[in-house]
């Protein structure tokens, strides 16, 4: 959801936390790690393998969700918001994928891309497979899923076409179409939010 | 250790480091209701237009009925979904039919209320403009500068900022009382006289005019509930907040409105009012403490007038926004522009109106401020008190089909007498529209206006039928708002 050249934002800031706090529970679940109860009135996250295989983010998020099971999905999703995407940035760029961000004239710049190409990899992906209409892989229907709740999918994707991504969300198991729908419901909260 | 066991923890503890308390929220619901616009403008134009002495005893009873109205609504709020929008209330209440046809009067209300304001500020800002560069332009000029600002802001989603808030906030309060002492030593020839408090001032012909201004000024009271999942102790913050929000608000502007009957005596407030109209309080400051002091609360009263304009096309947005999630509205209107997070499509239908608005009253040369401000101002004060009407309503039926362990008072007792003083009030300002509008009593644009609430009543139920036989998977969603994307499940 960013520039693949500058780097800079095309969401703003709320929503695109939102949205990676989303895709961050998206990932455990896809891992195995996580699974969501889906009887109403409880959306509670279990986690089900305690181990996130050496991915710090993801292991304190699931010592989070050990800690205190009872909290709601939602509830989650506002409390990962919140520093999630400083830490996203730090990972990425501990893993070499984006530059730090460099101050000019006393105006902070975003994180750059440090492969351009690897940076536009996913949302390419994306477009090539709403062109082609091959159904794609899960991850990146939950993927286009996220980008469609936080509202980010018109201005990510060429062409956008809501049946399309209908459709991808569609084949999704259970857990990861309600992690979607809350995911959306949180974004709808923030706008509704006065603050 | 149980699994569920409820423990404060590190994600409460984080999460409520960000959570309001008692007096920000209050900040929040004062300033919707911009107590010096109120007080420069509505109340001289509702001394001008209905000719009732008895407006601050009007201030005091909408508060007491405002007060029993919140008993119900905030014990309420503490068991509904998307608990900040009327409609909610009527929807989880009496039904999702009844809840559509709730948001439309809503929309209808809010949206007056709104458009009404760009009828003041030309008058807020003339005498300032005047004062500075000797000249100042048409009153409609300056209504689109507030316009393409408000627009703007909105579409970037800028909220009035919390800090310059209470700073505009507390100085405009401060502005008011010092106005308000200056009136009062200042007295008529006559001695001070507490005519305006007396009941007998108020209920002579032109009283429901009175209170269908009046009730405007309270309008922003009703925004506290919408903070209950961003306030530290649910229970307590909201209801607290809202009580004190009333009786701050009914005291400021009965004593306010009152002040300003003081220098001329309760004989000649109508004449002065009516030559001088919203200048009129800064003229008695003026005389009474110098031209500086005047020239500071005449900044203010535009400020005081952006702001709740800002604030009420926000308002209006979110809830246009609310309903597009619903799909109650067309899906576009809820759908979010995703670099600001404003609610986008409601923002620009807003801004279009007012546009409208603005040209239309400018082409036919009518009066911004009795024509526009006032009518406008009158009209959204019926379909708010139609709303408070329906929410006392909602309530009562709402904890009679769920039982719970409030007391009778909260649940039925002060929502049934709220109600019924509430129903007294709307016939009163039916019967003195004419008033209201400046038209002869026989005409027949005082019953077409109020009579659109009706229509609009009537198409609500209308397309709550439709969705319901045609999208009952929407139907199924009407009235969580936010919630309808996730299937309500919470």
């Amino acid at each position: 959801m960013h520039d693949n050249v500058t780097g800079r934002p095309r969401l703003h800031p709320r929503l695109a936390s939102l949205g990676l706090a989303g895709a961050v529970i998206g990932e455990l679940m896809l891992a195995g790690r996580v699974t969501l109860d889906l009887a109403p009135g409880r959306d509670r996250l279990y986690v089900t393998a305690r181990d996130a295989a050496g991915d710090p983010l993801a292991q304190s998020v699931l010592d989070h969700l050990v800690a205190e099971p009872h909290h709601p999905l939602i509830t989650w999703l506002h409390f990962f918001a919140r520093t999630i995407y400083a830490d996203v940035t730090a990972v990425m760029i501990a893993a070499k994928l984006l530059n730090p961000p460099s101050r000019h004239l006393l105006k902070q710049q975003p994180a750059t891309p440090v492969n351009t190409n690897t940076a536009a990899w996913p949302l390419a992906r994306l477009n090539l497979a709403a062109e082609r209409r091959t159904p794609p892989a899960v991850r990146d229907c939950v993927l286009i899923g996220l980008f469609v709740a936080t509202g980010g999918a018109e201005r990510a994707l060429r062409e956008h076409d809501p049946a399309f991504a209908a459709a991808a969300i569609a084949v999704l198991p259970a857990p990861l179409r309600r992690l979607i729908a809350q995911t959306e419901v949180a974004v709808g909260e923030a706008v509704i939010s006065r603050r | 250790m149980s699994l569920t066991e409820q423990r404060p923890g590190a994600v409460s503890a984080a999460l409520a480091k960000d959570r309001l308390g008692v007096p920000s929220v209050v900040f929040f619901v004062i300033s919707a209701a911009a107590p010096l616009m109120v007080v420069a403008g509505s109340v001289p134009t509702a001394y001008t237009v209905t000719g009732v002495i008895g407006v601050p005893f009007a201030f005091l009873m909408l508060g007491a009925i405002f007060t029993l109205f919140a008993v119900g609504y905030v014990t309420m709020a503490r068991y509904v979904v998307n608990a900040g929008a009327f409609y909610a209330y009527a929807a989880q209440g009496l039904g999702r039919t009844q809840g559509v046809a709730t948001a439309w009067v809503a929309l209808l209300a809010y949206n007056a209320l709104q458009l009404g304001l760009y009828g003041i500020i030309g008058s807020a800002a003339e005498p300032l403009l005047l004062d500075w560069f000797g000249a100042s332009p048409p009153w409609w000029v300056i209504a689109l500068v507030a316009w393409a600002l408000t627009g703007l802001l909105g579409l970037l989603r800028v909220d009035v900022n919390g800090k310059i808030l209470s700073v505009l906030l507390v100085s405009e309060i401060a502005v008011v009382l010092v106005f308000d002492l200056g009136d009062l030593f200042h007295a008529a020839p006559s001695g001070v006289s507490f005519e305006g408090f007396n009941p007998g001032a108020l209920f002579v012909p032109g009283v429901g005019a009175a209170l269908a201004t009046v009730v405007a000024g309270f309008a922003g009271i009703e925004s506290s509930v919408v903070f209950a999942e961003e306030s530290k102790d649910r229970d307590r913050t909201v209801p607290v907040a809202t009580y004190v929000g009333i009786a701050i608000i009914a005291l400021l502007y009965a004593v306010s409105a009152w002040a300003q009957t003081v220098p001329a005596g309760p004989d000649g407030i109508v004449k002065a009012a009516s030559e001088q109209g919203t200048e009129l309080i800064f003229n008695q400051a003026a005389a009474h403490m110098g031209s500086a002091v005047s020239t500071i609360g005449s900044v203010l009263f535009v400020t005081s007038s952006m702001a709740c304009m800002i604030a009420f096309h926000n308002t209006t947005a979110r809830y246009i926004f609310a309903l597009g999630r619903e799909n109650v509205l067309p899906p576009v209107f809820g759908r979010t522009s995703a670099r600001t997070a404003a609610p986008m499509a409601g923002s620009v239908l807003q801004t279009a109106l007012g546009l409208i608005v603005i040209v239309v009253y400018a082409a036919f040369d009518l009066d911004p401020v009795t024509k526009l401000f006032f009518t406008f101002g009158a009209f959204g004060g019926l379909g708010l008190l139609t709303l408070l009407t329906v929410t006392s309503i909602s309530v009562i039926v709402f904890f009679a089909r769920n039982p719970t362990g409030e007391t009778a008072w909260r649940t039925r007792v002060a929502p049934a007498l709220a109600a019924v003083a509430l129903c007294v009030i709307i016939g009163m300002t039916l019967i003195n529209f004419d008033t209201v509008l400046g038209v002869a009593p026989d005409s027949v644009i005082r019953w077409i206006l109020p009579g659109i609430f009706p229509v609009a009543i009537a198409l609500g139920v209308a397309w709550a039928r439709v969705l319901k036989a045609t999208r009952p998977e929407v139907y199924a969603n009407i009235g969580l708002g936010a919630h309808a994307a996730g299937g309500g499940a919470r």
